[in-house]
């Protein structure tokens, strides 16, 4: 059994990886269903109007033309939805709240065609005042972009918003430990500071794309959805179709990295099938899906107390969260970014405070560790500007704060589960080895979020006649190399080796619910459904077995093909034929996880902590303010390593990722426009920016909850980097900069500040 | 619809095989590749020349498809990912890919991999400057290029010493 774990299971090639390198892999945008037409959408100009009138009579006297789309087809359906507030229109009704809504939507023979008839669809508007900044749209008199609020409960997320009607917040979210006044009243010194942190827009290289079969009754989607269970849902409540009805398929999909998670334009393309009668293939070009989600801007201001020895003794997080014109999942990212603001610190006395706000903008959603990079940018960044003004060494100044494995960051939470001081000493160690003496500017950071898990979803494994496997989940493959993980802890629970095991693509058809994919849950909550399902199919196997013939079912294992027993090895197959008097059929295994699992230790939030170290050497040009990321060294706890190179190719993707924000992405907005919402004007990092060494530190404690001991992760890699650069800049050239991102502009005049403050 | 636009004939090899094909003056090489040659592993991401997903090689170099009009490749060579490889004979290319990890969606990879393709050719043995200064018109989201770049790093010098 040993020798047989150590032989499967291990195969570091993916099965993805063949297909994909050949072109061969087919993406959500390459589906073909017989029929499909074709889809574009019309958008709003403004940011926010009112409608008066849409002409859709020239566009459909087009030939080639078969349906369009406006708001007035939805009389008759469930027009809204959301997943905290059902406060979105599958298609504009009568207003517009962002430039980019869709308003009309052409369904033809092809795209050319649907494309040339949104020219000819005319709308007439009637302008209303628009706000595109948070602060300003909390402000007295600001314009109002839901007069409703209309919320939804444990629908997607558990529990609900807190909105305050008659305003623009739509999550006001609260949390007080101590006593906070007191604490600032006695510190030695308090320190405020304000960051902000820009919209990033995902750019998940495929953009968004479903193609839709509306029926009479059901619905067949193959969409690029992260959470096809959500899609489901959301699709059954606005046509009043059973769940059962509704299928969604989801092939290899282009990336997500949050921005294909929840709902996004599924409910659009089902209802265009729905008007034309026919299939419906909508594609978005990249500057559509720029239009179609962003993650949530951020102003960020703390206030921290300190003792004279350097103590953190309180601290007051305030967070406003620009969420755009509808909330989609920003409820949740507000209480992420408030908690994850605190750090992997002891604080005794902790008030929490964040808001997301509707404005005139795209929407917020989802992003690789939602509101973690705006907390930890903001959190990160001062405990280096405490430690100078302290003068104290910022490493030391951490360690001194920091959390033990088993300590709370909040009383609430599940205590840390990771050995944070060891990990930040064990990445700088590395960055010293790799840099040897010649130590240009560095920056450190450190992170710990709670991830949004929710440990819901199922598995369903099935053991064939001649041994080959196959693994139903709803994990959806976006690159991260969950099928990969799905293949090896099953063919390590049957021992089976790795190649008879496939995944196919997800079908909500087939395969049990799961809430989703995404916060690094999936290797975690699925990897251990799967191993639950195997464990079911081998008890079956062997009690047959040993009914069959003799003995107990703990005398027989599991073994490649078959089963080994007292009297040497029986194959699936005569197992089966034995059964069922035909040499075939199958073992069906099932596997749940929900909140009870674990004898209920699965109740208890976070699933998981995902911790992050990062430790980085920046170049500064000092004429131009260009700053380059020479060398990175990212270190997680990932508790247990279940593909090495799927693990560190995920940490070094988010970690360019979150350079990406430190000194490059920002979309822009000006009179309610937004400016650089093309790939031409936004500019994602390149080859020649990569840091030019990158050393990814895994560390394996073994002791998370998912298989092996393995915690989920993909998600903190990210997080230190803007803070990295930010404190190596200030500790080599006295440049803080606090407003991301950090553009050659930003960086020269700090230089020159600093320059000019360093003289006098 | 396909009304009244004059259309023009054009004759390339594709992949290596003699084609030719009936095509408007507008249309662009990658939707005569995806549509009317059914090769979908020519991707479209940006849609206007900055990213590279949509790499072909037309003699030899590599070149845009999303912003290329088909009718310029009459005549000439147009080599794309099915062209290159199979999962049962992988090109040596498509096998550092693999070996390295050095893709995760795969939605960058057979861009990635032809533009690689086009600067081998070039330049069998380029150093790491040159492989990060060359290939930074195609983008990848997902593997912050670290394992990319070990791959083409890995090729040049296998190029190299042999
Ligand atoms: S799709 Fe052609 S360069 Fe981006
Ligand atoms: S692997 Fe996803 S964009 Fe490169």
């Amino acid at each position: 059994m040993d020798s047989a774990k150590h032989l499967h299971g291990r195969t570091e090639i993916r099965a993805d990886y063949l297909d994909k390198v050949t072109g061969e892999a087919k993406f959500a945008s390459d589906i073909v269903v017989p029929g499909m037409l074709h889809g574009r959408i019309l958008r709003s100009t403004l940011p926010h109007a009112r409608i008066l009138a849409i002409d859709t009579s020239a566009a459909l006297a087009m030939p080639g033309v078969v349906a369009v789309l406006t708001g007035a087809d939805l009389a008759g359906i469930n027009a809204h939805w959301g997943l905290y507030l059902r406060d979105r229109p599958v298609i504009a009704i009568d207003r517009v709240r962002y430039v980019g809504e869709p308003v009309a939507a052409v369904a033809a023979v092809d795209e050319f065609t649907a494309e040339e008839a949104l020219d000819a669809i005319q709308v007439d508007y009637e302008s209303l005042p628009f706000v595109t900044d948070a602060e300003e749209a909390m402000a007295p008199g600001a314009p109002i972009l839901h007069e409703d609020m209309n919320k939804l409960k444990d629908f997607y997320f558990k529990g609900e918003t807190k909105a305050v009607p008659g305003t623009n917040i739509f999550q006001h979210y609260q949390y007080e430990n101590g006593d906070v006044d007191k604490a600032f009243a006695g510190a030695h010194r308090v320190f405020e500071d304000s960051f902000t942190f820009p919209m990033v827009f995902h750019y998940a290289m495929e953009p968004h794309v479903v193609v839709a079969d509306f029926r009479e009754d059901s619905i067949a989607l193959w969409s690029c959805a992260q959470s096809p269970t959500a899609v489901q849902k959301v699709l059954s409540q606005l046509f009043e179709i059973p769940l059962a009805k509704i299928r969604v398929v989801t092939p290899f999909v282009g990336g997500g990295f949050g921005g294909k998670a929840s709902v996004k334009i599924d409910p659009l393309v089902a209802a265009l099938s729905r008007k034309a009668a026919r299939p419906v293939r909508v594609c978005l070009s990249i500057t559509e899906s720029m239009l179609t989600c962003r993650r949530l801007s951020a102003h960020v201001n703390l206030k921290t107390a300190v003792s004279e020895q350097g103590e953190l003794l309180a601290k007051s997080v305030r967070v406003v969260m620009n969420g755009g014109a509808y909330a989609d999942t920003g409820p949740a990212v507000a209480i992420k970014s408030a908690i994850r603001a605190i750090g992997p610190y002891r604080i005794p006395n902790l008030r929490l405070e964040s808001m997301a706000v509707y404005t005139n903008t795209v929407p917020g959603a989802a992003f690789r560790s939602i509101g973690g990079p705006q907390a930890v940018w903001a959190t990160e960044s001062q405990m280096d500007m405490i430690a100078e003004a302290l003068h104290i060494d910022p490493v030391a100044f951490r360690l001194a704060n920091m959390l033990d494995k088993g300590g709370l960051v909040r009383p609430d939470l599940r205590p840390l589960d990771v050995d944070m001081p060891e990990m930040l000493k064990s990445a700088l160690r590395l960055m010293d080895a790799e840099a040897g003496s010649n130590a240009r500017a560095r920056g450190v950071a450190v992170a710990a979020t709670d991830p949004g898990v929710l440990p819901v979803g199922g598995a369903i494994v099935r053991l064939k006649a001649d041994a080959s496997v196959l693994v139903l989940a709803n994990t959806v493959e976006i690159g991260q190399g969950t099928h990969g993980v799905l293949r090896s802890v099953a063919a390590r629970a049957l021992s089976q080796p790795i190649e008879r095991i496939s995944v196919p693509a997800p079908d909500t058809d087939v395969s049990p619910y799961d809430w989703g994919t995404g916060a690094s849950r999936s290797s975690v909550v699925i990897g251990l459904a799967v191993e639950e399902a195997c464990a079911d199919i081998a008890r079956q196997v062997r009690e047959l077995a040993a009914d069959l013939y003799g003995g107990e079912p703990e005398a027989f294992l599991l073994a490649d093909g078959g089963v080994v027993g007292p009297n040497g090895m029986v194959s699936i197959r005569e197992l089966l034929h034995a059964l069922n008097g035909v040499d075939s059929g199958e073992f069906i295994g099932i596997g749940r996880i929900t909140p009870r699992s674990k004898q209920g230790a699965f109740a208890r939030a976070p699933l998981f902590w995902e911790t992050a170290v990062g430790v980085g050497e920046i170049e500064v040009d000092v004429d131009t303010g260009e700053v380059r990321l020479e060398r990175y060294v990212s270190a997680a706890d990932v508790g247990h390593v279940l593909n090495r190179k799927a693990a560190e190719g995920q940490d070094e993707g988010a970690a360019v990722q979150g350079l990406g924000h430190s000194l490059y992405e920002e979309l822009v907005y000006e009179d309610g426009q937004p400016i650089n919402a093309s790939m031409i004007d936004y500019h994602v990092p390149a080859m020649d920016e990569a840091p030019h060494q990158f050393v990814t530190l895994l560390v394996e404690s073994g002791d998370g909850p998912g298989p092996e001991g393995a915690r989920g992760m993909g998600e903190g890699g990210i997080l230190p980097v803007a803070p990295v650069i930010a404190n190596a800049l200030a500790r080599r050239y006295g440049a803080r900069i606090r407003d991301l991102p950090m553009t050659p502009e930003k960086v020269w005049r700090a230089l020159n500040d600093a320059k000019k403050k360093g003289g006098k | 619809m396909k009304t009244g636009i004059p259309t023009l004939d054009i004759a390339f090899v594709l992949n290596g095989v003699r084609v030719s094909a009936t095509v408007e003056p507008r249309e662009l090489l990658i939707d005569v590749l995806r549509e009317k040659f059914e090769l979908s592993g020519t991707k479209r991401s940006c849609d206007i020349g900055v990213c590279g997903a949509c790499t072909v090689l037309i003699d030899g170099l590599p070149a845009s498809s999303c912003s290329m009009i088909a009718a310029d490749v009459d005549g000439r060579e147009v080599l794309t990912i099915e062209g290159l490889g199979t999962p049962q004979g992988l090109d040596p290319i498509q096998q550092a890919f693999v070996a390295h990890g050095a893709l995760q969606c795969g939605f960058c990879t057979p861009g990635m991999v032809l533009a690689v393709k086009g600067l081998l050719a070039l330049n069998a043995s380029p150093t790491e400057d040159e492989i990060r200064h060359f290939l930074r018109g195609n983008l990848c989201r997902c593997t912050g290029y670290v394992k990319i770049i070990e791959a083409v790093v890995d090729l040049a010098q296998r190029k190299h010493l042999g």
